[in-house]
């Protein structure tokens, strides 16, 4: 490819992955989805040193996320909005110019609403997740959409409002 | 344990700074610190699973009621669970959740357990086995023999799980605690090696009685719930009834549709649901605070399709990220529990190790040990409760009572000593305290101080012979007339040294074994020239060495072949006639003793078998010792020979009668022909009897081993040498600094024994190496540039 359709597209990366942390901010699922294959697949894992194993904490494909959100109002839910920080790290395109791999960090923030007395509690941010997003993406007509995402999390204490997809 | 779904009614914490810190900022309800003494510091922690540590020296860490353990796996594979604090300063000294020693790390060697504060080293079974500087920072004040990481009560059962109790006498056995509860899955968690795959925690605001009162709720209504004892729970659902593990449908198939649950008191829950296994475990921060760990479980077997299928159902019933269904309006969970009693049932069990059950069931009575130090005291502050007599403040004697009021002991302790003074150091009666000007003995050569008496409640009642043991009536007889009642009796009475007949009542002939013997070759060597010494055993050369010193002309006389020649290999034998030589020692070998000739009653000198004649101004003999049993003997206790011979014990140190137990050079077991004096042997055989004595853990046993100084010649030795073994051999290793030289005995390639002078880096590496069953290469062990730890050869 030449150095220029090379630059176009990691831009387009690059915007793609800003464009799902803000669909994601906003529980926009549609808008989310918009952005990925039909062949996307989800996951959340992360590394024990407790009990030294890669584990997988959630993982499904387009259909059952779908499933995931249109069951979320039917649950209990905590509402405090999540705020993801995520920078792009590395772009990588293959050589016929089909399919690339990104790695970001994404740093989570949750801004309490709900809370055990939010009159005290509502409003203050904390620290809520680290970890990487390792993504892979498919390229048709110039056009880079979502094919896998694994969701690398540091944290293996997880409280309340982790069921979202990060 | 769903305890509380982790996204619903706004009860969990999101804040996620640290939990140390939690617990330290929230000052710590009075209430909920009782608990923690009372029920979590005395039942059955499942504080990890044996996966999680799979081979010799891993280890994880983990806490209960704020202390902080350690779980260690040992070169043999048995998990042993330590205190994870240094017994020098009380720092914590592992800090990571989970690693290996195998490996050395910034501040610590191979295959040790080390404090990054001071360096101390403990191998996995606790053992204390390097202090820095010890000898020169506490020279015979101390000994690292007592200063072993705490060990705890620790099992591996129910599908492997590692299961601490923080007393070492604990009111139930684990078996008979949750056996009943378990048997529900027993039979599927056992029917393969499982491994823990998943692992996550939370922690929820809220005290852990009202989380589990929520958790009851989940099943409040459940006619398939049975309430069982100690305040378990189980619930089974699902398509198999009877729980045949030869069925498919039950775990660990991955068909399984089998659910069965698992709830011990006070927080602990197994959940069996379909192919998957879930066990959380309750950690109470503070009284309104709760740490849970949630570890998902599947057997090592799996294939990778296995595998994929079990994570799957086991994130959506118990992962982080799973979906809680909604109550529905009417769910009421208080008002459920309240109907099915599941609670209440729980509750009765909390009432009754809170001591607070209206109908007065207690579990305290079951744990004499955490509340005997008061429970024991008179109104006059003196201890009453059971009576344990020692009979002789020997080394032995006074490690018994020392380790057995550590084991909780609160009852009275009374020690019978017909010796003047305190207990004293043995060993350097030999060596350094001849070379003393002085006619008394030394306040630091004093085993322990007269306040450490007091303190720890002991009567010490020296100058009090006893005279007379009744088994049958548990009493014994002192000088003084005074019958005393026991209910425990330790022989603790030590050994006799030999004398040779000629030699009674003789002037200026000694032995050597008590303090008084010591100032009497002392105060006579002050005013004589030359010794004569029979006998070059260890006694014999360390007084030789010591009178040389003094500058007296010493004569050794030894009947066998060399010196040494039962307890030393003859390498160390040769070397050791050499120094002695090049110190001005005569050392006559392989001739005996004709005759001991006297003048006015008075020792003048030796007759050699030879015919050569040998004269001195004083005489020591050095030809060993045998057992002070003749009190045990006259009272029926069984010894080796009916006239005498040490008194014969089991691995408890018990004698032939119930309640009477023997240590230190007295005893000896009946499956051992052989007896060893030292001060090591008279630790570990009585801390083996007061670990029988107060029902406790009974200590790891240690390759024996001994010192001896000599001039400034160290010597070390770990391991008995089997000197009449032809099968036996030494290999001699050269060390870094001048004089340094071990010998290491091998049968075939097995070793098992080492002799180290002036090298106690290679002492340390030796008995690691005998302590941990590795054999180094024989063929390399003389080349420096080996490593003998690093070499991984096993002993068979």
């Amino acid at each position: 490819m030449e150095n220029n359709s090379l630059v176009t597209i990691e831009r387009k990366i690059e915007k793609i992955i800003y464009q799902a942390a803000l669909a994601l901010d906003e529980n926009n699922w549609a808008d989310w989805f918009k952005l990925c294959d039909d062949s996307f697949f989800y996951s959340i894992t992360s590394f024990s040193p407790e009990i030294g194993k890669d584990m997988t904490y959630f993982s499904g494909d387009k259909k059952e996320l779908t499933g995931l959100m249109d069951m979320l109002p039917k649950h209990n839910t905590d509402h405090s909005p999540l705020r993801r920080h995520t920078s792009v790290y590395t772009i990588d395109i293959s050589e016929d110019g089909k399919t690339a791999e990104a790695v970001s960090s994404v740093v989570i923030y949750q801004n309490l609403l709900d809370g055990i007395n939010s009159h005290l509690d509502s409003g203050e941010s904390r620290l809520f997740v680290v970890g990487k997003y390792h993504d892979k993406f498919l390229i048709n007509d110039s056009l880079p959409k979502f094919v896998n995402r694994e969701t690398k999390i540091d944290n293996r204490r997880l409280d309340k409002g982790s069921h979202w997809p990060l | 344990m769903d305890f509380i779904e982790n996204n619903s009614d706004a009860q969990t914490n999101s804040d996620q700074s640290n939990i140390s810190d939690k617990v330290a900022a929230k000052a710590l309800d009075k209430g909920f610190i009782e608990e923690q003494s009372r029920i979590f510091k005395n039942t059955w922690i499942p504080v990890c699973h044996e996966s999680e540590l799979p081979d010799p020296y891993d280890f994880r860490t983990s806490s209960i009621g704020n202390e902080n353990v350690i779980i260690c796996r040992a070169p043999d594979g048995k998990v042993n669970a330590l205190l994870n604090v240094c017994p020098h300063r009380g720092m914590l000294i592992e800090r990571r959740p989970q690693g290996s020693f195998l490996e050395g790390q910034a501040s610590g060697n191979p295959k040790r357990i080390t404090c990054m504060f001071h360096a101390w080293q403990f191998d996995m079974r606790g053992n204390c086995v390097y202090v820095a500087r010890e000898k020169e920072g506490y020279q015979d004040r101390f000994c690292k023999d007592d200063a072993g990481l705490r060990r705890l009560r620790c099992e591996v059962n129910y599908g492997g799980f590692v299961w601490v109790n923080m007393n070492d006498q604990p009111a139930i056995f684990l078996e008979e605690w949750a056996g009943a509860a378990f048997s529900a899955i027993e039979s599927q968690i056992c029917s393969a090696p499982l491994e823990v795959v998943h692992y996550h925690k939370e922690v929820v605001d809220t005290g852990y009685q009202q989380l589990m009162s929520q958790d009851f709720g989940s099943i409040a209504g459940d006619a398939n719930a049975a309430n069982l004892d100690y305040g378990h729970i189980v619930t089974r659902h699902g398509e198999v009834e009877n729980n045949d593990p030869s069925q498919t449908s039950s775990f660990p198939s991955p068909e399984s549709g089998q659910s069965t649950s698992v709830r011990l008191f006070p927080g602990f829950a197994f959940h069996l649901d379909g192919p998957t296994l879930n066990v959380a475990t309750i950690t109470p921060l503070n009284d309104s605070q709760v740490m849970i760990e949630h570890r998902g479980l599947a057997p090592k077997a799996d294939s990778e399709e296995e595998r994929k299928l079990r994570s799957k159902h086991y994130n959506a019933k118990f992962g982080p990220f799973r979906l809680q269904k909604m109550p529905e309006p009417n769910e009421s969970v208080s008002g459920k529990v309240e109907e099915n009693g599941l609670f209440i049932h729980y509750n009765n069990e909390w009432l009754r190790w809170m001591d607070q059950h209206p109908n007065g069931e207690t579990r305290i009575s079951e744990f004499p040990s955490s509340h005997s130090k008061t429970q024991g005291l008179s109104e006059n502050g003196e201890l009453s409760g059971p009576h344990i007599v020692v009979i002789g403040a020997s080394h032995a004697g006074v490690a018994f009572v020392d380790k057995v009021r550590k084991n909780g002991f609160g009852g009275r302790l009374t020690v019978f000593d017909r010796q003047v003074g305190g207990p004293m150091e043995r060993p350097p009666l030999s060596k350094a305290f001849l070379l003393g000007g002085g006619e008394t003995v030394e306040s630091k050569s004093l085993l322990r101080q007269k306040k450490w008496y007091k303190t720890n409640k002991i009567k010490l009642k020296t100058q009090s012979n006893v005279e007379a043991i009744d088994t049958k009536k548990k009493t014994i007889t002192v000088s003084s007339g005074a019958v005393i009642n026991y209910d425990n009796l330790v022989i603790a009475s030590g050994a006799i040294p030999r004398e040779l007949p000629d030699t009674h009542g003789m002037g200026n002939a000694f032995t050597l074994r008590q303090p008084s013997d010591a100032n009497a070759i002392r105060q006579a060597a002050n005013n004589s020239d030359t010794v004569v010494i029979i006998g070059g055993g260890y006694i014999g050369l360390e007084v030789a060495a010591s009178l040389r010193k003094k500058g007296m002309a010493v004569t050794v006389i030894e009947a066998a072949k060399r010196i040494l020649a039962r307890v030393a290999s003859e390498p160390l034998a040769d070397r050791l006639t050499t120094l002695h030589e090049d110190n001005g020692v005569q050392v006559l070998t392989g001739v005996g003793v004709d005759s001991i000739n006297a003048e006015d009653g008075i020792f003048d000198s030796v007759t050699l078998t030879s015919g050569q004649k040998i004269v001195g101004d004083m005489l020591i003999t050095g030809i060993g010792v045998f057992p002070d049993s003749k009190l045990a003997a006259e009272a029926g206790i069984e010894t080796q020979r009916k006239d005498g011979g040490a008194i014969l014990v089991d691995e408890t140190m018990k004698t032939s009668e119930e309640d009477v137990f023997a240590v230190g050079d007295v005893a000896l077991r009946r499956d051992q022909s052989l007896a060893i004096e030292s001060v090591h042997n008279a630790q570990e055989t009585a801390a083996v009897a007061a670990a029988a004595v107060t029902g406790s853990i009974a200590p790891t046993l240690q390759t024996p081993w001994f010192w001896s100084d000599q001039y400034d010649v160290k010597l070390q030795i770990v391991g008995v040498v089997p000197v009449s073994d032809d099968d036996v051999y030494q290999v001699a290793r050269t060390g870094k600094r001048d004089g340094a030289v071990s010998f290491w005995s091998y049968r075939g390639k097995e070793l098992v024994a080492v002799e180290v002078v002036n090298d106690p880096a290679t002492y340390m590496e030796a008995r690691q190496c005998l302590d941990t069953g590795q054999s180094p290469d024989p063929e390399q062990i003389s080349s420096l540039s080996f490593s003998p730890i690093d070499s991984g050869g096993a002993r068979s």
